[in-house]
């Protein structure tokens, strides 16, 4: 575990040293934050729509932005360039564990989802959002997001290892668009369609989202919470898994 | 087989029982249905400068990434500093440093950060690992840009990082593949000496190379791959007397005319073709 804070701490200083490429993560989810709200605030006022709980229809679109910036995945991009460079060889030819090279870059991503996701909140929270869960709500805010982005940097971290292409792995951070899409996005999920609500059930970005809005929107009402932990719990393991099996076997 | 592959064979019977710094027998490695190496024997005795040559496509960085656990081994087997590379690849990396070609290194670190980096992956603790890097820096006479981003280092400073970085744990091998490809005659020259001095110090060292000059200069013994197989193996010396002697020269020929003879190209092909060999 060492090695890989030690490989984290890196990650970290080359995050820090690439504003270009850490910025976008932050004002992109809050432009589509302003815009969601600036189209769909006047159709779902707050004093007369349930599913806001007193808040204004900001606090019901913050989830999809946190998430949103939990899923730029740059720290994939970075190791596609590390391959195409060949430091990502130098690594490998070092007695450091193959596990660490992966973990390494997924600690970093954590601590950054984290510090984004509370610059959100915090800006949120300026803007007449309330956490309505308290501050233990808070903290699972944050870190469930940071959770978040450490599944999905792990996804494309495993396609930038399959492909060693950034162009491919560039292209697979799109998928979040249809997940994100297939969720109750706009309106809780027992307002959507059928077919909808069906794709929405399905889709386990759902259940992460409802987490979300829950501790923003909600006393901490944990039948509505845990499920989103266990989604990122589950899909954590499996994407560290392939991303250590996938290493061990690279050539 | 030539000659030359018989001498160099000879001279491993003759050395079997002392520990090799690189063993190969029988190497080969495929990719889907091509065979990139074919059945590469190699002997490199601790304490030499070994050189690798052949032309592009060889097999020469397909090999040198086997020995240094980069890459599988399809078949065959070697041992590098008396490990088995397929068996312990881990302690194998602990004795091994290894220089790629087109440095790999992070150009977002600067130089004393990247060396760092390095030696607390090979278990230095901070403090030892900042005194590392600081006896690098020196050596590798990078201490004014020790603190400056990589990507503003020149080739020639990129390379020698490159090397310092692949000492930081004083490597019983040093795999050094195309160190001084695209360099500037003075950088050039600035790592021959340090692949002399490294080697004085009593590191054994495995250089692949394109520029037959440098293997003339730099290198004890050297091996010629071509197609994935070795077609000649032994001393400069040796190859070139052998060559005379196979052709009635009048004096000695070049490294160059041997690397042509052995790899079946003409002077005129080679000016068309591969004109790095020609250097």
């Amino acid at each position: 575990m060492s090695d890989a804070w030690v490989l984290g701490q890196r990650a970290l200083r080359e995050g820090w040293r690439t504003p270009e490429a850490l910025l976008p993560t932050l004002f992109i989810p809050l432009f589509f934050l302003v815009v969601n709200v600036g189209q769909a605030a006047k159709i779902f006022p707050s004093a007369s729509t349930e599913f806001l709980y007193g808040q204004g229809y900001g606090a019901f679109q913050l989830p999809s932005s946190l998430l949103l910036a939990g899923s730029f995945g740059t720290a994939a991009l970075f190791l596609v360039e590390e391959i195409e460079g060949g430091y990502f060889d130098k690594l490998r030819a070092t007695p450091v564990s193959r596990s660490s090279i992966v973990l390494g870059r997924l600690v970093a991503e954590f601590a950054k989802a984290l510090l984004i996701a509370v610059l959100m909140v915090i800006l949120g929270l300026i803007f007449g959002i309330t956490i309505a869960s308290g501050v233990l709500g808070f903290f699972l805010l944050i870190g469930l997001t940071a959770l978040w982005a450490v599944v999905f940097v792990g996804f494309m971290q495993l396609v930038a290892l399959k492909t060693r292409s950034a162009a491919a792995t560039n292209s697979a951070g799109l998928i979040f668009f249809p997940l994100l899409f297939l969720t109750p996005n706009f309106v809780p999920r027992d307002m959507l369609t059928r077919p909808m609500e069906i794709a929405a059930t399905l889709n386990p970005v759902t259940y992460v989202m409802e987490s979300l809005r829950s501790l923003v929107l909600q006393d901490l009402h944990w039948a509505s919470i845990w499920p989103g932990f266990l989604v990122v719990a589950v899909a954590g393991v499996l994407m560290v898994a392939l991303n250590v099996r996938t290493i061990s076997r690279y050539d | 087989m030539s000659s030359g592959t018989l001498g160099g064979l000879m001279s491993m019977s003759e050395n079997g029982n002392r520990p090799a710094a690189v063993e190969a027998r029988g190497l080969v490695k495929t990719y889907d249905d091509v065979q990139a190496v074919r059945g590469v024997d190699l002997r490199v005795e601790s304490g030499e400068v070994f050189g690798f040559l052949g032309p592009n496509g060889a097999g020469k960085s397909t090999t040198v990434r086997m020995l240094t656990t980069l890459l599988t081994i399809t078949s065959g087997s070697a041992t590098v500093a008396g490990v088995d590379v397929a068996a312990d690849p881990d302690l194998v990396r602990r004795r091994i440093g290894v220089a790629l070609q087109e440095a790999g290194l992070d150009p977002r670190q600067n130089g004393r950060e990247l060396l760092i980096l390095q030696a607390r992956l090979f278990g230095m603790s901070p403090a030892e690992a900042a005194e590392r890097a600081r006896e690098l820096l020196a050596l590798v006479e990078l201490e004014d840009a020790a603190d400056r981003r990589i990507k503003t280092y020149s080739g020639g400073m990129k390379r020698r990082l490159d090397l310092a970085s692949a000492l930081v744990h004083r490597p019983e091998v040093l795999f050094l593949d195309e160190p001084t490809t695209g360099l500037d005659p003075s950088s050039r020259l600035t790592i021959w000496d340090e692949v002399r001095r490294i080697n004085a110090q009593g590191t054994t060292v495995f250089l692949t190379t394109q520029y037959l000059e440098e293997a003339d200069a730099l290198c004890d013994r050297l091996a010629i791959i071509d197609d994935g197989r070795i077609v000649r193996e032994g001393t400069p010396a040796s190859l070139k007397a052998e060559l005379r002697e196979r052709l009635g020269l009048d004096a000695d020929p070049s490294l160059d005319d041997v690397f042509l003879d052995a790899t079946g190209r003409s002077r005129s092909k080679v000016a068309g073709d591969v004109q790095e060999v020609t250097a």
